[in-house]
């Protein structure tokens, strides 16, 4: 059977499960609509301190006054979102009440397998209670000790406004503003949770931090805010992982991602999406409307952003870079695969403002079936960025006669002493390579996954080592049904 | 796009009074076509910076400037083609003045199975010959200079080809002349070949010194199976003149066009190209070059729409910017479903001479068909320090070097041009630009 109706299967065993087990939720949940008094119910329930609130309120004025304004310049096409009709509220979920990795459908235990995800992580993805939990919050405080003991803070962002409200009130909203654009204000105003990461001074953070251990949050939420803070001269590597299908069906997700590095320090975010990307036929799937940018505040700074995109029926997200310090360094890799009905506008943008500022942006769209994928990406050089340096290369790869690729890039240039360059291809499968590999026994859809791989080798081999197997394999399960 | 307050537009004012005198104003379809503009221009404006195909070169400012419509030929003295125009050998002299085809200018054009007329003789006469052409290529909808210049179209140039004429040269000249107030026209020019046809068309585009115009010119090229087109371009308008040039070509199997434009000056300038490749084998190379200094502005936008399978694009763009000027490059490839085996090749290469100026650019792919070869790149930068190095260990000095380099990074498109006469001219315009350039240098 085909991974990817394994896949679709679980995600539908999963729904069962959700409903089986899941008892009196009513009762935390918010009414339906968006109002003042939801983004007041929602602050209340989190405890936050008044000047929260006030943000808060001060971003849901303005996203009234935004309701015309909603981006329409994507190539995505998708019926008007009715705000009014969601829940913008709902405590966690109950824990599903399985005991043991036993009681979960074989065929899910079968699809993570080939996801190539570790056991314990299967196990809290699978949203198996008792052990699992126990087990993932005594592996939870193990690093958490050790974190702390190195001043590094981890936590979930309401936890962070209760005891680092001077870190929080100093950063958020410091790299996209509350107006910054109709999604982040809509954030902005409802965010529910996110993670929250400072890493102290002169410290390489020891360990790869990732949001995996609190996926049965992110159930609840849509509207998460993830804020990384990087002192000076520190290094971290942070993942973002959704590699677990989602279950909800056509929900909208718009989350804000904050980063900011100080003097000589270096973030890098790696994120693998794969939520739920509708069935065949373009019906369900996650709207994913993220704001993801990072800021080099200090000189010798460093931002990576690294993505692996094969979800969600449709994407909107252009995880980006203003590189204001001298010297600082800005990248951005990223493999977006569509296959279906998927629709995928997305890229990044590079703001120079400093000098000697470096940029490179790599970008591999794969488009199959009756897909559309857009790179969109600007590059701007700003007056005072002497010696300025840009280097894009933007390659699409179409699966099939149906699907669509486009590539939009702006480059605007201020500064006679920067250097951008540009460069975008579009083509097909090689038929010669896909001989190559027929004649030697491989299938079809083997081979295409082969390619596909290589094609994408550059950008997968900047993810961390657990991360670019994964991904690897999704590349292949993406793609099945495409050929052939 | 939010209203810009056309209504009050000296446009609708000025040019309300002369509607009636427009020609063809008697023949209900150009009338219609007229009518649908004025609506559209009414409702949308003249676009912004919000309007995407014009965020780089917005022109809903020219709202502020009180345009008048340009006079007739006949008011306006110019007695001659100014002189730095050069005389292209070989080729007949078609002069325009404020849009107006100039008799006593031009070259007096007998060659049997080429027609040139004024659009203003035609529509006076019988329009069903024009009427696929007038509109058919260049929508009011989706371009708003378009419906600008349909809306206020006053003269242009007919320009007809039999089947398999042999070819001629046609040297057109367009000559900006404002009196005392900023005068506006817009030229509408129709070229049609016939099957196997072949043209060269030349274009000049200048200005007399110190004059505010607006020239918005639309040409609108039909090119039947086998046919083929050249068409060189040069725009060098006065500093405060304004220059929007709107090309639309369609393109019948086998068929090709070969465009070359130069844009050496004007206050504003947008020369945009569009061609629909329409039959399969068809072709278009449109290449150019731009050098600017001051405060100029020069926008040079394609599109380029294959519809069909088997065709082919390639553009190859170079410039050079000094002082505070401002270069904008927006390219878009469009590949329809059916449109397999395309080739399409697009470059976009800007070099900074100085401190101060800026370049956008943005290159664009849309592509529905997967066996497609589709390729783009865009570069901006300095001249290289190792390329200048290099001259100077060898005994030469900075600035001879620097001007020696510059002017090899733009040969080396004008060196497409096919007809020599052609390059040497559009050499030697280019030369004549970076000349001045030393001399203010030096000065």
């Amino acid at each position: 059977m085909a991974a990817r109706s394994d896949t679709a299967a679980a995600v539908k065993d999963i729904e069962a499960y959700k409903y089986g087990f899941v008892t009196d939720i009513e009762s935390d949940r918010a009414p339906k609509g968006l109002n003042e008094d939801i983004v007041r119910f929602i602050s209340a329930k989190k405890n936050e301190p008044a000047w929260l609130l006030e943000w808060r309120l001060k971003a849901f004025r303005y996203w009234l006054t935004l309701a015309d304004l909603e981006p329409a310049w994507a190539k995505l096409h998708y019926p008007k979102i009715d705000y009014q009709d969601a829940y913008y509220y709902a405590a966690p979920k109950q824990k599903a009440a399985l005991k043991s990795m036993d009681e979960v459908d074989p065929q899910l235990v079968e699809t993570y397998k080939k996801l190539g995800i570790p056991l314990l992580e299967q196990q809290i993805m699978s949203g198996v209670a008792v052990d699992a939990v126990f087990d993932s919050v005594s592996v939870a405080t193990t690093y958490k000790k050790k974190l702390n003991e190195l001043g590094v803070i981890f936590c979930p962002i309401s936890e962070a406004v209760q005891k680092h409200p001077e870190l929080v009130q100093k950063y958020l909203g410091s790299v996209v503003p509350v107006a910054d654009n109709f999604f982040a204000t809509l954030n902005s105003a409802v965010f529910t949770d996110g993670s929250f990461v400072y890493i102290p001074k002169g410290l390489r953070c020891p360990m790869e931090l990732s949001t995996y251990f609190r996926i049965n949050e992110k159930n609840t939420g849509q509207f998460e805010r993830t804020l990384i803070i990087a002192d000076e001269g520190s290094y971290v590597s942070y993942l973002e992982g959704c590699t677990a299908p989602q279950r909800d069906e056509n929900q909208l997700h718009a989350a804000v991602v904050e980063l900011v590095a100080l003097d000589d320090a270096e973030i890098k975010y790696s994120t693998v999406q794969n939520w739920f990307p509708g069935d065949k036929d373009g019906k369900g799937g996650i709207y994913n409307f993220v704001t993801k940018r990072g800021a080099c505040r200090g000189k010798n700074s460093k931002i990576m952003w690294t993505q692996v995109e094969t979800g969600s029926a449709i994407t909107w997200k252009y995880p980006s870079c203003i590189l204001q310090g001298d010297n600082s360094v800005g990248e951005f890799y990223s493999v977006a695969i569509t296959n279906n009905r998927q629709q995928a506008d997305t890229g990044t943008k590079m703001i120079h403002i400093g000098r000697n500022t470096r940029s490179k942006i790599i970008s591999k769209g794969i488009s199959a079936g009756k897909s559309s994928n857009t790179y969109r990406g600007l590059v701007r050089v700003q007056g005072k960025a002497d010696g300025a340096r840009n280097y894009t290369q933007c390659d699409s790869l179409l699966i099939g006669s149906a699907c669509a690729a486009h590539t939009v890039p702006y480059i605007e240039n201020r500064n006679p002493t920067a250097q951008t360059e540009h460069e975008a291809t579009t083509s097909k499968i090689s038929e010669d390579q896909l001989f190559y590999c027929l004649q030697r026994g491989m299938t079809e859809e083997e081979a295409v996954s082969l390619i596909v791989n290589g094609f994408c080798k550059e950008v997968l081999q900047t993810l961390p080592m657990e991360f670019a197997v994964e991904a690897q394999k999704l590349v292949g399960i993406s793609l099945e049904g495409s050929v052939g | 796009m939010v209203a810009t307050g056309l209504l009050d537009h000296p446009f609708k004012e000025a040019y309300a009074s002369k509607a009636g005198a427009l020609p063809g104003a008697t023949h209900a379809w150009v009338d219609g076509l007229r009518q649908t503009a004025r609506a559209l221009l009414n409702t949308a404006g003249l676009p912004g910076p919000k309007t995407e195909a014009f965020i780089f070169t917005p022109v809903s400012d020219l709202a502020k400037i009180p345009f008048i419509p340009a006079a007739s030929a006949d008011d306006v003295d110019v007695r001659d083609v100014p002189l730095n125009v050069p005389r292209i050998a070989g080729a007949s002299r078609i002069v325009l003045v404020n849009g107006v085809l100039n008799a006593a200018l031009s070259d007096n054009i007998a060659v049997e199975g080429l027609r040139v007329e004024s659009l203003k003789q035609v529509l006076a006469r019988d329009t069903l010959s024009v009427k696929p052409l007038l509109g058919g290529l260049a929508a009011s909808a989706s371009l708003p200079l378009v419906a600008l210049n349909t809306a206020y179209m006053a003269d242009g140039l007919v320009i007809r080809a039999g089947k398999n004429f042999a070819g001629a040269m046609l040297h057109v000249i367009s000559i900006g002349a404002a009196g005392a107030e900023p005068v506006a026209f817009h030229p509408r020019n129709l070229v049609a070949l016939e099957p196997g046809a072949q043209l060269t068309l030349i274009e000049t585009h200048v200005g007399l010194p110190g004059q505010n115009y607006l020239t918005n010119p639309v040409t609108e090229i039909s090119l039947a199976e086998n046919a083929r087109l050249k068409r060189y371009v040069s725009v060098a308008e006065d500093d405060d003149a304004f220059h929007f040039a709107t090309t639309s070509v369609a393109l019948s199997a086998h068929s090709t066009f070969n465009a070359f434009h130069a844009g050496l000056g004007g206050g504003k300038v947008r020369q945009e190209v569009r061609a629909a490749f329409l039959g399969t084998g068809s072709s278009a190379i449109v290449n150019g070059v731009y050098a600017l200094s001051g405060k100029q502005h020069h926008d040079f936008t394609t599109a380029m729409d294959h519809a069909v399978p088997h065709t082919t694009s390639s553009q190859l763009v170079k410039g050079v910017v000094d002082g505070q000027s401002r270069a904008v490059f927006q390219g878009r490839v469009l590949v329809d479903r059916d449109a397999q085996k395309t080739d399409a090749r697009q470059l976009h290469k800007a070099m900074f001479l100085a401190k101060g100026p800026a370049v956008d650019c943005k290159p664009e792919l849309e592509i529905f068909a997967d066996d497609v070869q589709c390729a783009h790149g865009a570069a901006t930068g300095e001249l290289d320090e190792n390329h200048l190095f290099y001259l100077m260990a060898r005994g030469i000095d900075r600035d001879t070097a620097r001007a020696l380099l510059v002017s090899g990074f733009l040969e080396d498109v004008l060196e497409s041009i096919g007809d020599e006469q052609v390059r040497e001219a559009f050499s030697a315009l280019v030369q004549g630009w970076l000349k001045r350039r030393a001399m203010r240098r030096a000065a």
